[in-house]
């Protein structure tokens, strides 16, 4: 079973399972209202193959700080672990959406930028989860490309 | 966050009351995140609306406390059992039961159902052809039960202890989850039963796996389970209890035998236990 | 027992030596399957390796590929730590030589569970 979008349950049961297992066993994520918050954080990795897209995560400072500090078990991390710690998350997130859907694609290595990232101008927002933890909230967004035929 | 104080509190001390699992403040988001699917399969707006259901709907009270439980199982758990399973009882059984061809499990208290399908895995690969297995899993829990009929697992959940090779051959992706082969799954049948209250009409088992569940009872309670379990085995069967329950007192109706590191419990029998003949 | 961590991610690579380390392995690590290869060839010899698939310079699939063309190397075990969860890439990175496959993300226990699987671990008893 593949699909052409992930609907926000998967990508909540995809992000828990790595919430889970890398932040900790009680620390599950749970939907949140799309509250506004500033993106100091954001992972990004791309899909490209028969289905192209972009998987992003965006988080506040403190949530990049708390979840890295939980995920590599380090009191205070520096800028460079928050990175290494937001990139992996992503692929986490990026690589387990990328088997849901449709065709053999393949997934790049994450990007991890200060602020937000911009998806490619003809990219369409298919799916946005809202997210919340005890330390606050996050963002995982999902960006398909529309595959135009090949021309020569 | 959506969970209001007061569906909380309600959650909180259902938990302790029925499992003595501590929802204390700050594990909000926890509860919520259990009882959410609940919630959703229940065709609830939202975690309170659920909760308040909960007060009137003893069957949603039941399920709700299996989500608000951590439960936590493996593939194939502690292999040395499945081992003995595969080297030990297996061939014991297909020698003494080559008239019939046909074995009969009972995995009791079979939580979400790993020990069954680890069991269906194994039969899948060693009965012989024409020979036929049935794995009957029972539970107290209906929601587990539903669970094991399900037949899929999470991915954090197919990691523990299922060898890669087993994986790609009995499981297929559903989404997010993975879903056991129709072959197996019609291997294992689900009944709800109670193992401290008599046991309902149940056949004679080859093989029992009663395992890492009679901790949680009273030694008087512990000896009851084990002489009805008894009445419910082959003669010429095997019982297979947790690793820290094998040195349990059992003695009137059960009899230890060592096959490398795992104790098998057979049933004691006032007559000669059939042998196998002409090996 | 020595294990080899081969993941670009200092956070993935930092997470399995913990891991590994409280197991009591001697854990090294390299950041590509290259870097991987070039300290093997140097002299090092893990028992184990845990690879991850998507990696710049070389990949986890072309390291296990190229370990196992090394008859030098045929006791050394292989087992995958990635996201890649396709049935299809399972089974090509087993065909092609890997003994084990995890599938990101997992908890520490599924990493022993694996590691006890394919006795490179006992768990002691509590």
């Amino acid at each position: 079973m593949t699909v052409e979008a992930p609907e926000l349950w998967d990508v909540l049961s995809i992000a828990g399972e790595v919430w889970t297992s890398f932040i900790g066993p009680d620390e599950p994520l749970v939907p949140a209202g799309e509250e506004a918050f500033p993106v100091a954080w954001s992972g990004a990795v791309s899909v490209t193959g028969d289905w192209s897209g972009m998987v992003v995560v965006e988080m506040p400072e403190h949530c990049a700080v708390a979840a890295t500090s939980r995920m590599l078990m380090i009191d205070e991390p520096s800028q460079a672990d928050v990175s290494d710690a937001v990139g992996e998350l992503v692929n986490m997130v990026g690589g387990n959406v990328k088997c849901l859907l449709f065709g053999e694609n393949s997934l790049s290595l994450p990007v991890v930028a200060l602020g937000r990232v911009t998806p490619p101008g003809d990219a369409v927002e298919v799916c946005r989860a809202d997210l919340q933890w005890s330390e606050g909230p996050l963002r995982i967004t999902v960006h398909s490309v529309a595959q135009s035929g090949v021309t020569s | 966050m959506t969970i209001s104080a007061s569906a909380f509190d309600y959650v909180s001390a259902l938990a302790l009351r029925e499992t003595s699992v501590v929802y204390g403040p700050g594990k909000e988001y926890l509860a919520e995140a259990r009882l959410l699917p609940l919630a959703r399969a229940a065709g609830m707006a939202d975690v309170d609306a659920y909760v308040a259901r909960l007060q009137i709907d003893p069957a949603e009270q039941r399920k709700a406390i299996d989500a608000l439980t951590i439960n936590e199982t493996s593939w194939f758990r502690d292999n040395a059992p499945y081992q003995t399973f595969t080297d030990v009882m297996l061939p014991s059984l297909i020698e003494n039961r080559r008239h019939t061809q046909k074995i009969r499990i009972w995995s009791a208290a079979c939580s979400s159902g790993q020990e069954a399908y680890s069991l269906a895995m194994l039969l899948d690969e060693h009965l012989p052809l024409g020979w036929t297995a049935e794995i009957l899993a029972t539970d107290v829990s209906t929601a587990m039960l539903e669970r094991v009929e399900s037949g899929r697992y999470g991915q954090v959940e197919m990691n523990r202890g299922l060898p890669a090779g087993l994986l790609v051959r009995h499981f297929t992706r559903v989404g997010t989850e993975w879903e056991i082969a129709p072959k197996l799954r019609n291997m294992v049948s689900t009944r709800h039963l109670n193992l401290a209250a008599p046991f309902p009409d149940l056949p004679q088992f080859d093989v029992v796996f009663l395992r890492n569940v009679l901790i949680y009872f009273e030694m008087d309670v512990k000896t009851d389970i084990l002489t009805r379990v008894r009445r419910h085995i082959a003669d010429d069967g095997f019982l297979l209890l947790g690793s820290s329950e094998s040195s349990l007192d059992v003695e009137r109706h059960w009899t230890r035998e060592t096959a490398g590191r795992v104790q098998l419990h057979r049933p004691v029998v006032n007559h000669p236990r059939p042998v196998a003949v002409g090996a | 027992m020595k294990a080899l961590i081969i993941d670009d991610s200092r956070a993935m690579r930092s997470i399995l030596r913990r891991i590994l380390g409280d197991a009591g392995f001697e854990t090294h690590e390299a950041e590509d399957g290259q870097v991987a290869l070039d300290l093997m060839n140097g002299g090092l010899e893990p028992d184990v390796c845990l690879i991850d698939w998507n990696m710049p310079v070389m990949d986890g699939y072309t390291f296990v590929t190229q370990v196992r063309h090394n008859q030098d190397w045929r006791d050394v075990t292989l087992m995958m730590v990635t996201t890649e969860s396709d049935s299809n890439r399972i089974v090509r990175a087993l065909a092609a030589g890997a003994h084990e496959y995890v599938i990101k993300p997992f908890t520490p226990d599924a990493i022993l569970d694996k590691l006890q699987l394919l006795g490179l671990f006992t768990e002691v008893p509590a």
